[in-house]
């Protein structure tokens, strides 16, 4: 047997969250936890953790008229070479990908506070996609080890 | 999150240590709104300690600016690490912000003195 490049192992882990900003710190700790554990380059664990962030926060803040009892699901798994995330969440409706890119050449006084996050997952990763499936929406993010 | 605060000369410091997210974003909203409201004019923000920020912690860094250059304030962000700076190029701060490598450049560029190169 050749001996692989890089020294990352693969391996998945769930996280259900409860609809709260507050449990986000919980999913970063998991993540970067997760992420040490199988030996991710800190750039790619970095990327993956802020897209993961961002793209749950979006559910909480946004996803639910009455978050409370309502939960967030989040897989992360490395395999072939690439880590993949996934977030699943039964709130309205929503594909984030519909959100037109910020600005970045506008002056200070016209640049908006809005689309920052889901900007910054799309830069991060190398694929996105979005479908809604069984009355849920799921958001699923990639990239590449390298 | 810890932010220590000092002042050197006439420019105020606040140094930003480990998480700006969406759990403490709100106290450095305060913090650094704050020493605008009471008359601060040269703000240096040192991200030296400074880890990790998502886009709620961004925004802080966006609202500020903004409201630094309607009262005719300058503000200045020193020392990012690598994986910080790339996020706020991502989303293109650099172009709408001062941001220096070094602590000493940044007071330079707040006291107004030219930085020789």
């Amino acid at each position: 047997m050749l001996k692989q490049e890089g020294a990352m192992h693969e391996g998945t882990i769930t996280v259900r969250l409860p609809a709260d900003v507050k449990e986000i710190e919980r999913l970063n700790r998991l993540v970067r936890q997760f992420g040490e554990l199988h030996e991710l380059p800190l750039r790619t664990l970095y990327g993956m953790n802020l897209a993961l962030d961002e793209a749950v926060t979006n559910v909480i803040l946004y996803g639910f008229d009455n978050p409370a009892g309502q939960e967030v699901k989040v897989c992360v798994e490395v395999a072939d070479s690439e880590v993949r995330g996934e977030v699943t969440d039964a709130g309205r409706e929503f594909n984030p990908l519909t959100v037109p890119p910020p600005n970045l050449a506008a002056p200070l006084e016209e640049r908006e506070l809005g689309g920052l996050g889901i900007h910054l997952l799309r830069s991060l990763m190398d694929k996105v996609t979005y479908r809604r499936e069984n009355a849920k929406n799921v958001l699923t993010m990639s990239k590449r080890i390298r | 999150m810890q932010i220590q605060e000092e002042k050197i000369g006439d420019v105020l410091v606040l140094t930003i240590s480990e998480h700006l997210d969406s759990s403490t974003c709100n106290a450095f909203e305060n913090r650094l709104l704050g020493t605008i409201d009471r008359g601060e004019k040269k703000i240096l923000v040192n991200c030296g300690p400074l880890e990790y920020v998502n886009s709620a912690g961004l925004k802080v860094f966006l609202i500020a600016a903004k409201q630094i250059e309607t009262v005719g304030a300058k503000l200045v962000l020193c020392a990012l690490s690598p994986s910080v700076l790339m996020i706020f190029e991502m989303i293109g701060f650099n172009r709408i912000m001062k941001i220096v490598p070094t602590h000493e450049e940044g007071l330079r560029a707040l006291n107004g003195e030219v930085a020789t190169a």
